[in-house]
């Protein structure tokens, strides 16, 4: 069978969702951030897919996915300096990464 | 299959292997490896979807510079005593496994079932005018003052960095 | 015949004569008591003026009066205040009696004078609706019922005016006193004038109002329990609330009756029941007489009777002998038309409950040591006697047969109470402390001679002695039972007819008589007591003197069931002798008479007590009586476990049903509060999971309602 546009889709739900439950599930701070790589480059994956099979003039030449995906790619990194920066401070206040005992909102 | 179709399946077999490694293995070293892993696959994937500018840059700052911060963080925040499980769940992993689950079903029956404005076979792209790699156009879509370009977006995220950069070095200071 | 009708017209006058000096009374003349008292300044406070009313003026003792110890406050003098009060209520209701003796005297002479269905005097439209729907008026009627009635209501409050000038003149609170009988009187004069159900209703609550307030007059006497008497204040709220009792059947069988017919007119009932299912009608109509039970004390709601004797001697002449216990018998002969539509159960009720109410309270009266008490008794066995009247007379007759025992009742019954209430005066005077019991009686005839030949003429006149009013009135229900062929009634009350005899002139000879007295004992003897009683004074001799007329005469007037309602049989005294039924009840009566001129003339008082007390069944009896059937132990078991018990249950339902409710919903938003704050963990993933667990449930739910077809 050819490539289709669901095999991305399907791939990238797929990873989406590992991540998301890396995300929710890890007590590592940085097992989380992780996890939202594993988000973004999800749906940088869908994103490129929806560029290649797009057939409509002119929209097709404007080739939105891969731009749509490198603006993903910098703020992802953008982020991931920031977050782990953050970490870090955190760390070096608490002496812990563990998310699951920061919790000075709670009730 | 095809040489296309059989290649896609090798590396999405490996991208999927390698993020339940990042969320499964006990020790977080390993699970950033696996990361490593995983970027390199997501390029190789969107080098298939003949975006080959964005699978370098893929390679260079995902696999490249975010890795190294992670490991760098890692070794940063390391404690002391803690020798396997670096990288331990917590309790409502269970709940978690049930939310991901319905989500990527639905997703996947949504992805599936509906009607999209894209074409769902692929045909060779007449997406590039001739003579034009996709390097090139993406530079003219980035930066071009005349035509149609995301010169816009491209100075806002410009920005961004600017301020991430100025934000990590103010959280991340020691005083 | 014009002047004849303008007389009938102003009869408002009457009615509202009383209200007149209660207005008067009440703003005029006691506040100048109130002002006129020594130590008194206008500014006191409320309390502070009860408190004087209450221990009497300050400074001063109490005369010549020693030591009371049935803690009524006495006055030494009266002020002017209080005797004006007392003149006023005196002259106007005067003015009021006189015009209705004449309103009656010229419609008994001139019987055209008063239309056949009598007038309307005061007519006042309080909610008036187009036809076939609800309208309420206050209608004041003038018939020859009410003429009859008002006479007796009039008169007999003029001479117990007059006689309490002389019986309260001691007592402080004399013009709050004649505040309330003028309230009384007014009342009373309400339901007479009724011409509909919700005025009778008003002035019923309105009486049942003056009768509290009357019983409970002395607010600072303590009860006697040794002696089986209450508290005046408890006396007072257990007339009321007995009559309370009473008015719940009133109520319901009023409400049956407007529900059905429409109108609460007695006139109009009196046509539009007809229409009505006769079985319903029964029921209303007895549940009507509910009303007249508890009113009237019978069995069984006659316990407030007896203890309402705790009141002033006049009070209990007024309103428990002649006007108010009769509001009953009043009340069932201006529903009368109805209670010949309804069923024959409606009418044998009434004649049977006053049966047995009359057997029941003669044997009770038997054996009582209280003077007030036999009479009190005695009263609730002759109301009895008028709704067997009212049972046996059918439309033949007319209510006229039991009103005709009211009217000669009420002279008679008033003249014993004021007798007695004489006789309590004097004593009173003569040893200082409050005596009621005849057995400190005795040989009183030579020391209060008019007192006792008055009594003994009504004493006579109650046993249906030949010849005074009450054998007329009594004997004449007595042989209409006979006739109607209710063996069951004639028994009962031939038997009751003897035994009244009897308790009558028991308690005639205990207080004024005995055994070694002239006559064979009846006048004078051994006085048992002590002081030096004397007669009492014209204030109170007056009214008993007058009384004592009517008490013979007052059974003369033979046209009495045609003038109530014509067509009715007229009396005829050669008819009654001729009749052998009669001379059985004459024997009836001369044999109770004889008993108990026997057994207390004859026989020496000790030696009958020990007999009694030695024997014992009759101890037992004796007993049994005395405690009259042990009814109110009684009724007092059944408040208090019964009553108590489902007002214990309902407020366990409060507590825990209602008041659950009401806190449990407040626990409920506390638990709420106190249990829910717990989702807030402060963890970023546990807000996740529920970010994403919402969106995961979302997306299922839209997802299979798009599958299954619904709300595309």
């Amino acid at each position: 069978m050819g490539l289709t546009l669901n095999h991305f889709l399907i791939l990238g739900a797929i990873l989406f969702c590992i991540g998301l439950y890396g995300a929710i599930s890890k007590r590592n701070a940085i097992a989380v951030l992780m996890g939202i790589e594993i988000m973004l480059n999800a749906v940088n994956v869908t994103m490129i897919g929806f560029s290649f099979f797009n057939h409509v003039k002119p929209y097709s030449t404007y080739l939105t996915g891969q731009i749509f995906a490198i603006f993903i790619i910098t703020v992802a990194a953008a982020e991931a300096a920031v977050a782990l920066a953050m970490i870090i401070a955190i760390y070096r206040k608490r002496e812990t990464v563990d998310v699951g005992e920061i919790d000075i909102m709670k009730w | 299959m095809d040489l296309a179709t059989l290649i896609f399946w090798i590396i999405a077999v490996i991208l999927v292997g390698s993020a339940l490694m990042v969320v499964g293995l006990r020790n977080i070293v390993h699970s950033a490896v696996a990361l490593i892993l995983l970027f390199a696959m997501a390029a190789g994937i969107y080098v298939l979807l003949d975006a080959e500018f964005i699978a370098i840059v893929q390679i260079l700052i995902y696999a490249g510079a975010v890795t190294i911060l992670i490991l760098f963080a890692l070794m940063l925040t390391r404690i002391t005593g803690q020798q396997s499980r670096t990288n331990p769940t917590n309790k409502q992993w269970w709940i978690a496994l049930v939310i991901c689950t319905l989500l990527g079903v639905s997703i996947i029956y949504a992805a599936t079932t509906s009607p999209h404005a894209v074409a769902t076979v692929g045909s060779d792209s007449g997406q590039l005018p001739a003579g034009i790699n996709n390097v090139v156009r993406i530079g003219q879509l980035l930066y071009s003052p005349t035509q149609y370009s995301f010169v816009l977006p491209f100075e806002i995220a410009s920005l961004v960095l600017l301020v991430a950069i100025i934000g990590a070095i103010v959280i991340g200071r020691e005083d | 015949m014009v002047i004849a009708m303008a007389l009938y017209q102003y009869a408002w006058a009457v009615l509202l004569a009383p209200l007149l000096s209660f207005v008067v009374i009440v703003f005029g003349t006691r506040v100048w008591d109130l002002l006129s008292r020594p130590h008194i300044a206008a500014t006191t406070t409320h309390a502070e003026e009860h408190a004087v009313e209450a221990h009497g003026s300050e400074g001063e003792d109490y005369g010549e009066h020693g030591e009371d110890d049935d803690d009524d406050p006495k006055v030494p003098r009266l002020s002017a205040g209080a005797i004006a009060s007392g003149y006023v209520a005196i002259g106007i209701m005067a003015l009021a009696c006189i015009y209705s003796w004449i309103m009656l005297l010229t419609s008994v002479f001139n019987r055209q004078s008063l239309p056949a269905g009598g007038i309307d005097v005061l007519h006042y439209d309080w909610f008036v609706q187009p036809a076939g729907v609800a309208s309420y008026s206050i209608i004041f009627h003038l018939d020859t019922l009410a003429l009859a009635m008002m006479v007796v209501v009039t008169t007999v409050s003029l001479l117990v005016y007059f006689y309490s000038q002389g019986y309260m003149e001691d007592s402080a609170g004399y013009a709050r006193f004649f505040a309330y009988l003028t309230l009384f009187t007014f009342s009373m004069l309400v339901i007479v004038f009724a011409e509909n159900f919700l005025v009778i209703f008003v002035g019923w609550e309105l009486v049942g109002l003056s009768s509290y307030l009357l019983i409970g007059f002395w607010i600072n006497k303590r009860a006697k329990p040794a002696e089986l008497r209450p508290s005046p204040s408890s006396a007072a709220l257990q007339a009321f609330v007995a009559n309370r009792v009473g008015d719940v059947g009133f109520i319901i069988g009023i409400m049956i009756l407007f529900a059905n017919t429409g109108t609460f007119s007695f006139a109009q009932l009196s046509t539009a029941v007809t229409h009505i299912d006769k079985n319903l009608l029964t029921v209303a109509m007895i549940l009507v007489f509910c009303g007249a039970i508890g009113k009237s004390a019978q069995v069984p709601l006659h316990v407030w009777l007896p203890s309402a004797m705790e009141g002033p001697t006049p009070v209990s002449a007024l309103i428990h002998a002649a006007t108010m216990v009769a509001a009953g018998v009043y009340m069932i002969a201006r529903t009368f038309p109805l209670y010949v539509a309804a069923g024959p159960a409606a009418f044998g009720t009434v004649a049977w409950v006053g049966a047995i109410t009359a057997l029941f309270a003669a044997t009770v009266a038997l054996v009582q040591s209280d003077f007030k008490r036999v009479l009190a008794y005695s009263t609730i066995s002759q109301l009895g006697y008028m709704f067997v009247g009212l049972g046996v007379a059918g439309s033949e007759y007319g209510p006229g047969l039991g009103m005709f025992h009211l009217f000669t009742h009420a002279f008679f019954k008033a003249l014993l109470f004021l007798g007695a209430g004489s006789v309590l005066h004097s004593l009173h005077h003569a040893t200082h402390r409050e005596v009621q019991d005849m057995r400190l009686m005795g040989g009183l005839g030579p020391k209060m001679p008019i007192t006792a030949i008055t009594w003994l003429i009504a004493t006579l006149s109650i046993s249906g002695f030949p010849f005074f009013a009450g054998f007329f009135s009594k004997d004449t229900i007595i042989n209409l039972t006979a006739e109607r062929g209710d063996w069951g009634l004639y028994i009962i009350t031939l038997g009751t007819a003897g035994l009244t005899a009897f308790y009558m002139l028991r308690a005639y000879i205990l207080a004024f008589g005995g055994k070694g007295g002239s006559f064979g004992g009846l006048w004078g003897g051994p006085y048992r007591g002590e002081g030096q009683p004397h007669e009492s004074p014209i204030t109170i001799t007056l009214p008993l003197i007058l009384l004592a007329i009517p008490s013979v005469i007052a059974g003369y007037w033979f046209g009495f069931f045609d003038y109530i309602q014509p067509g009715a049989p007229v009396l005829n005294l050669s008819t009654i002798l001729s009749d052998a039924k009669t001379w059985i009840g004459v024997v009836v009566a001369l044999a109770g008479l004889a008993v108990a001129y026997t057994l207390y003339c004859r026989v020496d008082a000790a030696k009958l007590h020990a007999f009694v007390q030695n024997n014992a069944l009759l101890r037992a009896t004796h007993n049994f009586l005395y405690h009259a059937y042990y009814i109110n132990e009684l009724y007092d078991l059944l408040i208090r476990y019964v009553v108590l018990g489902i007002s214990h249950i309902e407020q366990a339902f409060d507590t825990y049903v209602v008041d659950g409710i009401v806190n449990g919903v407040a626990r409920l938003a506390l638990l709420l509060g106190r249990d829910g704050r717990y989702v807030e963990t402060g963890r970023v993933q546990s807000y996740m999971i529920g970010f994403f667990g919402g969106v995961a449930v979302l997306a299922v739910l839209v997802f299979a309602l798009v599958t299954f077809g619904v709300g595309k």
